[in-house]
């Protein structure tokens, strides 16, 4: 056990310095499409008919994106109407378009519930991560509640099947007031590959409100936490001017 | 004749009355009848023992003059009058509950041979306390056990009732034989005397192993009244099957009968002469407490898990004796004198508690029909008020500040710790075992009835008929809060109860445990000037004399050996826990009703993982909540019945298992079972030797008895 | 497939099943293998199971039922490690006929198989005792069923009105006794299931699972989309075994449209399915270790899973592998740069893993908490046909890419399988490092004996057909059952994952246990609900 603990100590942090500092570590995100310019409409529509989810539409000689439909599939960047990809993660929207935050309250001690309403395991690892070593999203002040009595936000994982959607409105209301939700996942923002379909409601809109969004397939443990910072209120501390990282063109 | 005197022949002639009013009046009224004549009865005996103990009045009646052995008579002592006083502790509100309770019978059975028997038993209970020599003693003894014996069997259509009733009868009717043939000898000994203070004066020196006989004889024939280890087999099979209102006095103060048999014979009349029968009571009394609570905590049956924890009370009542008897002959008349105090004081206690669980008991078992904890649950929404007075009781008998059980276990233990004492290493070893023991009772008690009130008042209803069950009537709840009253009392004021039972001990124990125990300079102004400026500053340091003067009589209970030097002080106060308590509580009350004002509350089902439907059957059951216990102490509980089947089809396909567990009573295992094994295989020899119907062979037999008897007769 | 095999022993088995029950069988010879098609009645349907399983010690691969136009037919697909065709016995029921005698009894492997199909087929197995809700749970109108043609596959589901006091079998019968609901929402991040532990307080004498609350229909869905739609569900349906499921979906494309892909991209798929494999293990051993609040261990394990969660990433793009995968091969090329990086990376990574298993075995109280504990033993492993890690553990040899090697494992083999006898969660442990550095040692042989050429084939249309693709999923073995239309789209697709063939052993490991090892259980199968629910 002492050698345990010596082990321990003499590890290295590895955790990472977003959201004060920008993090460029190569492999933290599949990154995304972003909107394109092409020599005419023929091409912007020849990349947007790339696209096996329709996530990318042909707006005269622009192809714009639909993140909350991609699913990082890279067809879209292996054609010969390549779209230009960005490997950012500060993707993470309000949902609905409104502004909705936790308030000064919520901001230093988060206490966040996870259900999985039909999500693939990758997403469910991916929230794991944020957790763990690297992520460690408890430095600022999140964590994970084992029961939803205790949870300001309920992170909500895939497209809602038919049978958890009970459960989902059980935890949901288990919550006590003022609560949010995180919709994670392609899955629970639109349905994804999943919906619309007899056993999915197809977005878990549908069936609670939903405060932020955060789109990917699965979305990578950064993007959560740009979520979770979205949803606290901030963004602000998110440097900006570093945190992008040039957009390129991949294969 | 005196006032006392007068009152006990009321209460007996009210008993009478009360008799013969229940025989007469239909049987619907029988439990106004209880109720009417009884109470008053019970509350004459208990005004008449009460002059005796803090009035100093006697009584003393005499009956008739017996043709030989001389005059038969009455005669009150100060012991007689402590458990005339635990008696009606536990009569009093039995016949109060019964005013309610016997309704449920009357559609059933006919209560009032009931309502009689039962006037008669406390009329007989108190003659037997009061009874002055030895021949009354036994002849009341034995009326009362046969008296006890039918209340039991009231619901008598029930195999297992009379089976009980039967065994009650037979295990009795040996202790009664066992004590009748020690007592005889005693007095033959003595030289005929059969008064008890004669017989105590006369009995003068007698041989140590003759009094090792006696004193063992003497024990075992009390031991079995009291339900003690290994003699305790009838008593989770009778307590539970009796109507609740005898419950509650069979085991709120029938077994304190043992207890006064083992004081009366074993240590005032015969007084130990060396530390071994202390020891031998001391030993039984530890391992009564612990057997008794562990049964108890894996009981599931509401009145056989209190019956069980009767046999672990009166152990530990019977320790307490035992320390003092080996107290005593070690000459240390302080500590003798505490430890049979506590011995009363946690006589009393368990009367007031047990009867009040007991009837509790009843009322749950009137208002759901089941007694299984396995199918009760939510009982506190559905009996806010019973489960408030349930909820005392538990917490006293589990022994937690400031409710009185907390008073006689912290004292019990700390009694044992004075084992230093000893200059006898043996007397040390079995003290520190025996309290090791004694701690572990007191661990399982808290879990015990933890389960007893959260398996029936909290969660939910694991039936229908708990779900139905509405608040019980009045009487109930009067002849309960009585005694919740009573308990929280004894609870806060053990200052003004230890000089009692010291003087009432007094006889007993030639030194007096109220100096020892509470200190006058609690409850007088000046109590301080006996001890030394030393002894009090170390006193004060421990912040014993905070609120001196604003509070006359604190409760505070304090363990000192008074010397310069050693000023060794254990201190607590139920009444400043109490204070304390109460001020915490309404504190809290303050601050959730200012601070949570604005707050809006909302109710909602619990939470239960997102599951469809949380099932009664979903939650922690009874059984597995002391599972626990039984899986720890499985060597003490097996090898129980064990029937373990799965049905499979085909393999893998399993369509039920089965797991029957029947825990033994270790008593009966390793005692009653081999007894009887034995006594049914001599009882196969002598029916192979006597060939039914040859009568020449039935000669032969009573002529060979004739010539041993005669060979006997010739030789001695 | 194998070529030890001599075709007069074929011939045996044609005859024997003729003599069983006049049943008409032929052989498809095929790149991928030889197929022994049999076609029986329902009445000959168990005689003949009776003699595969019981003679020629064939296992169970899967169940595939079908609602063509004609009739049901169900394909009880075999196979035989190391030597033999692959069998399929196929009953094929007239009408409206929906009876067929159930073989679960005789196979247990196909009970779960049997009762999938009675909820989304509408199929009645006689003699099974325990149809019921299973795939639909209570709230599912009864004699609706989701996978028959006439099913609308993207109309609602109007959900039955549900007795508020419903209540789940119990069969546990003893004063007392009651059940701990656990699920499907429950502490930690864990996916949706729910286990109900029946007991009496300290020991639990058997855990009920109810899974399915995760059901998507992924195979409904496939009905009638086209192979490439298709693909991106069958990667995302798991993503934690995304390389290994689009393979075996790729590969029974593959077998329909009759090609053969090219050996380079062969040996990228063998490396993104190993890759693919030491990260599965490595959150597997994460979750073992987080179980018994090993938290040095466990946060360097962590360490490890997202360095080659990393590593994925910078090689093909995405962090758990999605798109690398595709018919024909692989979706494309990487330079001499980027494999050197992965070569790195794996070497540092094994390196890692193996100092730390050094230190863990000689932990004694992470030891003390897995030893003896989920003990499944090796005849019930062989009984219930587990696979992956969990059978291994047990001694039973299931490893597909030994005992059926298919694409670029014909050619690197792998050195040795990971085999362990005790079965309990140590085993298991064991298993997953041994796993972990034969995968290291596989990719660094495959990297250096990397094929050149093109790494997919050219896109052309795939013919109507039928095959069954199989994979050594990180889990165990994977079948893919695809049918393609005339059109090119998809008309059947069974996904029978690993996941759901252990799940249906769970219970044999959690039988009398104390409460507490339960976790410990559960992550020492390390089993995916996403991939058992699909």
């Amino acid at each position: 056990m002492f050698g345990w603990f010596l082990r321990g100590a003499a590890s290295r942090i590895r955790t990472t310095t977003y959201p004060h500092q920008s993090d460029s570590s190569p492999g933290t995100t599949p990154g995304r499409p972003v909107a394109t310019a092409f020599a005419d409409g023929q091409e912007a529509q020849r990349a947007a008919d790339m696209c096996p989810v329709r996530a990318i539409r042909a707006v005269d000689s622009t192809a714009e994106v639909d993140l909350s439909r991609c699913v990082h599939c890279l067809s879209c960047v292996r054609g010969t109407a390549a779209m230009k990809w960005k490997n950012d993660y500060n993707w993470a929207v309000s949902g609905c378009g409104g502004t909705t935050t936790t308030g000064r309250a919520f901001r230093k001690s988060l206490s966040i519930r996870l259900i999985d309403t039909g999500s693939c395991d990758a997403v469910i690892q991916e929230v794991k991560q944020l957790a763990k070593p690297y992520y460690n999203m408890h430095k600022l002040g999140f964590f994970i509640t084992p029961t939803p009595r205790q949870a300001d936000v309920l992170m909500v994982t895939g497209p809602v099947t038919s049978h958890m959607r009970l459960a989902l409105k059980k935890t949901y209301d288990a919550m006590p007031d003022p609560k949010w939700v995180i919709a994670v996942g392609n899955c629970a923002i639109s349905g994804c590959v999943f919906a619309p379909s007899f056993m999915s409601g197809g977005a878990v809109s549908n069936i609670i409100p939903v405060d932020v969004q955060v789109p990917g397939c699965p979305p990578p443990p950064l993007a959560i936490l740009h979520g979770l910072l979205v949803l606290t209120g901030r963004e602000q501390e998110i440097d900006e001017a570093r945190a992008t990282t040039g957009v390129e063109e991949k294969k | 004749m005196n006032v006392a005197e007068e009152l006990f022949l009321v209460s007996l002639l009210l008993c009478v009355a009360g008799a013969v009013a229940s025989v007469l009046l239909p049987g619907q009224w029988t439990g106004r009848v209880l109720a009417v004549f009884g109470s008053p009865a019970t509350a004459a005996m208990l005004t008449a023992a009460s002059l005796v103990l803090f009035g100093h009045r006697s009584i003393e009646l005499h009956l008739w003059r017996f043709p030989v052995l001389g005059m038969l008579r009455l005669h009150v002592d100060g012991v007689s009058a402590l458990f005339l006083l635990a008696l009606g502790i536990s009569f009093l509100p039995a016949f109060l509950f019964s005013d309610g309770y016997m309704l449920r019978y009357q559609s059933h059975h006919d209560p009032r041979a009931f309502g009689m028997f039962f006037h008669l038993l406390f009329a007989v209970c108190s003659l037997v306390l009061a009874a002055g020599d030895v021949i009354s003693f036994l002849l009341l003894w034995r009326v009362m056990s046969a008296l006890a014996s039918f209340p039991i069997a009231l619901e008598h259509k029930l195999n297992e009732n009379r089976r009980a009733s039967y065994l009650f009868l037979a295990m009795n009717e040996a202790g009664i034989i066992t004590a009748t043939v020690g007592i005889l000898w005693m007095v033959a000994l003595a030289g005929g005397h059969i008064g008890f203070r004669l017989l105590h004066a006369s009995l003068g020196q007698i041989s140590p192993t003759e009094h090792w006989v006696l004193f063992l004889i003497l024990f075992f024939g009390f031991s079995v009244k009291a339900g003690l280890v290994p003699l305790s087999s009838w008593l989770p099979r009778a307590h539970p099957v009796a109507p609740a209102n005898m419950s509650a006095v069979l085991s709120g103060c029938l077994l304190n009968f043992g207890v006064y048999g083992i004081i009366r014979f074993d240590a005032i009349i015969m007084p130990p002469i060396s530390a071994g029968p202390g020891l031998v009571v001391l030993v039984v009394g530890a391992a009564s407490a612990l057997i008794g609570i562990l049964y108890a905590t894996i009981d599931n049956d509401l009145k056989k898990m209190l019956a069980h924890s009767s046999t672990e009370n009166l152990g530990i009542i019977i320790a307490n004796v035992g320390m003092g008897m080996v107290f005593t002959t070690c000459k240390l008349p302080v500590l003798a004198a505490i430890a049979y105090v506590v011995a009363m004081y946690h006589m009393i206690n368990h009367s007031t508690y047990k009867t009040l669980l007991f009837l509790g008991a009843g009322a749950v078992d009137q208002q759901t029909g089941t007694r299984d904890l396995n199918q009760l649950g939510g009982l506190l929404k559905r009996m806010p008020m019973l489960a408030a007075l349930f909820l005392l009781g538990c917490l006293a008998i589990a022994a937690l500040p400031p409710l009185n059980g907390f008073v006689s276990e912290w004292l019990t233990l700390q009694t044992i710790l004075r084992s230093e004492a000893f200059t006898s290493h043996l007397n040390r070893v079995i003290f520190a075992l025996c309290g090791a023991g004694l701690a572990l009772t007191a661990a399982l008690a808290v879990t015990c009835f933890v389960k007893a009130f959260a398996m029936s008042f909290l969660g939910p209803a694991r039936s229908e008929k708990s779900a139905r069950a509405v608040e019980p009537v009045n009487s109930t709840r009067i002849s309960m809060g009585l005694l919740v009253a009573l308990c929280i009392f004894l609870g806060i004021g053990p200052t003004w109860v230890i000089p009692e039972l010291d003087q009432a001990m007094e006889p007993l124990t030639h030194g007096l445990a109220t100096d020892a125990l509470v200190p006058p300079f609690f409850s007088h102004p000046h109590g301080d000037k006996q001890f030394t400026s030393g002894f009090m500053k170390g006193f004060d340091k421990i912040g014993a004399g905070a609120g001196e003067k604003a509070i006359p009589a604190r409760g505070l209970v304090v363990l000192h050996q008074g010397g310069r030097s050693n000023p060794v002080v254990y201190a607590m106060s139920t009444f400043y826990m109490f204070g304390v308590l109460a001020l915490i509580i309404f504190l809290t009350w303050l601050v959730v009703r200012v601070g949570t004002r604005k707050r809006i509350s909302t109710v909602s089902e619990p939470w239960a993982g997102g599951l469809r439907h949380l099932a009664p059957d979903m939650t922690y059951s009874a059984t597995g909540f002391s599972n626990p216990v039984r899986v720890i102490f499985r060597s003490i509980f097996g090898p129980a019945v064990r029937e373990d089947s799965d049905t499979e089809v085909a393999g893998h396909f399993r369509t039920a298992i089965t797991r029957q567990r029947d825990d033994g009573y270790i008593v009966d295992r390793l005692f009653l079972r081999p007894l009887t094994t034995a006594v049914n295989y001599a009882a196969k020899l002598l029916a192979m030797i006597h060939k039914p119907g040859v009568v020449n062979a039935y000669a032969a037999w009573v002529f060979l008895m004739l010539l041993v008897l005669l060979v006997v007769n010739r030789l001695l | 497939m194998n070529q030890r095999t001599h075709p007069t022993d074929d011939n045996i088995m044609i005859s024997m099943l003729k003599e069983l029950g006049d049943i008409v069988s032929n052989i498809l010879e095929s790149e991928s293998g030889r197929l022994l098609a049999a076609a029986c009645r329902a009445d000959t349907l168990s005689s003949a199971v009776a003699w595969l399983v019981d003679r020629r010690k064939y296992r169970f691969a899967t169940l595939v039922v079908q609602a063509l136009p004609s009739g049901d037919l169900l394909d009880y697909w075999f196979y035989k490690p190391d030597a033999g065709p692959w069998v399929k016995l196929s009953v094929r029921l007239s009408g409206q006929a929906r009876t067929v005698p159930s073989i679960s009894e005789h196979v247990h492997a196909v009970d779960w198989h049997e009762r999938q199909a009675e909820d989304l087929f509408g199929m009645t197995f006689t003699g099974h005792p325990k149809l019921g809700d299973f795939v639909l749970h209570e709230e599912w109108r009864e004699g609706v069923n989701p996978m028959r043609p006439e099913f609308d596959a993207v109309k609602p589901m109007v959900e039955k009105e549900v007795d508020p006091r419903w209540h789940p079998e119990k069969i546990l019968r003893t004063p007392g006794a009651f059940l701990m609901p656990i699920g499907p929402v429950y502490s930690d991040c864990a996916e949706s299931a729910q286990f109900f532990l029946e007991t009496v307080g300290e020991d639990v004498v058997r855990m009920i699972p109810r899974f399915f609350f995760k059901y998507r229909g992924v195979e409904k869905l496939a009905e009638h989309r086209s192979i490439l739609d298709v693909l991106l569900m069958v990667e995302r349906f798991s993503g934690t075994s995304a390389v290994a499921h689009a393979t075996a979906f790729c590969r029974a494309v593959e077998t329909i449209g009759l090609v053969a892909v090219p050996p380079r991209g062969e040996a990228l798929r063998l490396i993104g399915a190993e890759l693919e494999r030491i990260r599965h293990h490595f959150s597997l051993l994460s979750d073992i270790c987080h179980s018994t609040g090993m938290v040095v261990p466990s946060a360097d394990i962590d360490v490890m899973e997202e360095e080659s969660l990393r590593l994925s990433a910078q090689w093909s793009g995405h962090r758990y592998l999605y798109g690398l995968v595709s018919p024909g091969g692989v979706a494309r090329d990487f330079s001499t740069s980027e494999l050197a990086l992965l070569s790195n990376g794996i070497t540092g990574l094994a390196h890692a893993a193996r100092r730390l298993y050094e230190r863990l075995q000689f932990t004694s109280s992470f030891l003390d908490r897995f030893e003896g504990v989920g003990v499944v033993p090796m005849l019930n492993a062989r009984r219930l046909g587990l696979v992956g890690p969990i059978a291994r553990a047990s001694s039973f040899k299931t490893d597909l890419r030994i005992h059926a090697p298919y694409g670029f494992y014909r050619h690197c083999p792998l050195a040795v399988e990971a085999l362990e006898s005790e079965g309990d969660g140590y085993a298991r442990i064991r298993v997953l490092f041994a796993e972990v550095f034969a995968s290291a040692d596989i990719i660094k042989r495959a990297l250096a004996n990397l094929p050149d050429g093109p790494v997919m084939l050219p896109e052309q249309a795939v013919p109507a057909g039928e095959a069954l693709g199989y994979v050594e999923a990180p889990k165990g073995a994977a079948f893919h059952y695809v049918r393609i239309g005339e059109n090119g789209g998809v008309e059947r697709l069974q996904l029978t994952t690993p996941s759901f063939t252990n799940w249906h052993g769970f219970h044999l490991a959690a039988e009398n246990f104390a409460f507490q090892d339960f976790p410990i259980m559960m992550a020492s199968f390390g089993l995916s609900i996403a991939e058992s629910d699909r």
